[in-house]
């Protein structure tokens, strides 16, 4: 039983259904989860003791806060990590040149300095550029992960094989149909894993959202902390709470994994 | 196997190769060369490792590029024009040395994909078509599993199976039987063999000098770049007088 419970979701499903079906299940219970656990986590906080219990609203703002710079930074920096992986594998050079400069900049600074000179150095160079904290937050994320995603699925692009290519151009596929039925999803398939690492830490990483006064979790707990003067609790509290979020997601990543696993090797 | 319905009429030169030539770097693969091949016709493309047989198939269908001198199948020019490209490809079927199916697929997509893609048929229509392809290269049973489920004989059949369903009006072999089990062979020869027999015009280059001498209406042997005999099988394999085809042969057959 210990057994299923470190293996996850996956291995409860019945033995006799197929890979998909377990897979879409796994999908759908994850997603699920995630939904209850932001809807309700106010519930089984208020039952800790202080100075949790008494804050358990806070928490449950802070958490559903963090969730959502992780999917809208996530969507995004999925997107980006495409655009710029096709720049870094394109032909034309200026293309290359752009998304080479991009993930450079991005890989090559700090996380926390790209969150500040979104939000306050941007506005200076253009009053267009002013954005609320959530949003500036979402940019400075969403470009970081952009950059590492875009390594991640070049890498995949550049796995395969290209005998595959050929057998598409000899059928007479034109350019966009043997991306997108050949190999984007053999790329796809090889990029995620280290795809799935990336959002993990984005999850994590949008702690820094903190530092320009977005109330995410880290930020709840450090308030909890400051008013109760208790940093244990509080900080068991919102590692936990980390957690919680961190298995319901790769949870959910295992599932999109075993779906593109046609030939079992994940068992 | 039954006739080809898309198969061109016999006798026209269906191919034209005149004066191409092709560099790798300061390698010089293929040297002037010019032939023509006509439809319904079955060419065995013999020649040494690097002699640049497979290069002048490749060349065909533009998998690689020509430097200078002029190549027509069916009237299309083969040049880097995207839409000429297209309708060349379309009429050109290729079978590769390592099958290259598409391992995310499975056997009814990997043939169905290119006839709905490229053709526009409905997933009906071109699954029905697949379906009877698959049959025809004996793998009915195997129509639902994906390519890694396969020996590489089924592979290879599957591969056939997948350029028929295309209709083209040629088909180009570029070492079919190579990356395969000696027990395996036999399987994908007879589906050729069927091909041929069917009235498709085929380009095979190849090692298996007995489907060359059985199935064939012509060898070329390209030696070091240059087409250094053309000559229907029973001459080429009877009393040699060249010394390179002697000693090739020599070395393929013993």
């Amino acid at each position: 039983m210990l057994d299923r419970f470190l293996l996850g979701i996956h291995s409860f499903w019945p033995t006799a259904w197929s890979r998909q079906r377990k897979s879409s299940a796994t999908m759908l219970t994850s997603s699920l989860l995630l939904i209850a656990i932001l809807w309700t986590i106010a519930i089984p906080l208020s039952w800790a003791p202080e100075p949790i219990g008494n804050n358990a609203a806070l928490f449950a703002q802070g958490t559903r806060m963090t969730v959502e710079l992780t999917i809208v930074a996530g969507l995004a920096g999925v997107v980006l990590g495409l655009l710029a992986a096709l720049g870094k594998t394109s032909r034309l050079p200026p293309l290359r040149w752009l998304a080479a400069f991009y993930i450079w900049v991005m890989r090559g600074t700090p996380l926390l300095v790209q969150v500040l000179a979104v939000y306050f150095a941007l506005p200076e160079l253009h009053p267009v550029l002013r954005m609320e904290e959530f949003t500036a937050a979402c940019v400075a994320l969403a470009l970081n992960v952009g950059a590492y995603n875009a390594e991640a699925i070049r890498s995949g692009l550049q796995a395969v094989p290209k005998g595959q290519i050929e057998a598409a151009k000899a059928l007479g596929l034109s350019k966009w149909h043997t991306f997108i039925d050949i190999t984007f999803p053999q790329a796809f398939k090889i990029a995620l894993p280290p795809l799935v690492n990336n959002i993990v830490a984005l999850l994590k990483d949008s702690s820094l959202a903190f530092t320009i006064g977005v109330v995410e979790l880290t930020n709840a707990g450090s308030q909890v902390k400051s008013t109760s003067f208790q940093a244990v609790p509080v900080f068991i509290a919102t590692a936990v709470i980390y957690l919680v979020l961190t298995t319901v997601m790769t949870q959910f990543s295992d599932a999109v994994e075993r779906r593109f696993d046609i030939e079992g090797k994940l068992g | 196997m039954s006739a080809v319905p898309n198969a061109p009429g016999g006798g026209a030169a269906f191919i034209s190769v005149e004066g191409v030539n092709k560099h790798f770097g300061s390698h010089h693969v293929l040297k002037d060369v010019s032939t023509q091949f006509n439809a319904g016709e079955v060419t065995v493309i013999l020649g040494a490792s690097g002699s640049g047989k497979s290069t002048l198939l490749r060349m065909l269908n533009r998998l690689e590029t020509h430097d200078s001198g002029r190549i027509v199948v069916d009237g299309i020019e083969v040049n880097d024009d995207a839409r000429q490209l297209e309708r060349l490809r379309a009429e050109v079927g290729m079978v590769f040395q390592q099958f290259n199916l598409f391992p995310h697929l499975t056997v009814l997509e990997n043939v169905a994909l290119a006839p709905r893609r490229v053709r526009g048929l409905s997933r009906a229509e071109a699954e029905a078509r697949a379906k009877e392809l698959i049959e025809r290269v004996g793998l009915a049973a195997h129509m639902h599993k994906h390519p890694f489920q396969l020996s590489g004989g089924q592979q290879q059949r599957v591969a056939i199976a997948r350029s028929l369903a295309m209709q083209p009006k040629v088909m180009l072999f570029d070492e079919p039987t190579s990356a395969l089990d000696p027990e395996m062979v036999k399987e994908v020869l007879d589906v050729m063999k069927a091909l041929a027999r069917s009235g498709m015009t085929m380009l095979v280059v190849t090692h298996e000098m007995g489907f060359a001498r059985e199935v064939s209406d012509r060898v070329l042997f390209i030696d070091q770049g240059r087409i250094a005999a053309d000559a229907p099988p029973e001459v080429f394999f009877g009393a040699q007088d060249n010394e390179r085809i002697r000693a090739f042969l020599g070395r393929i057959l013993h």
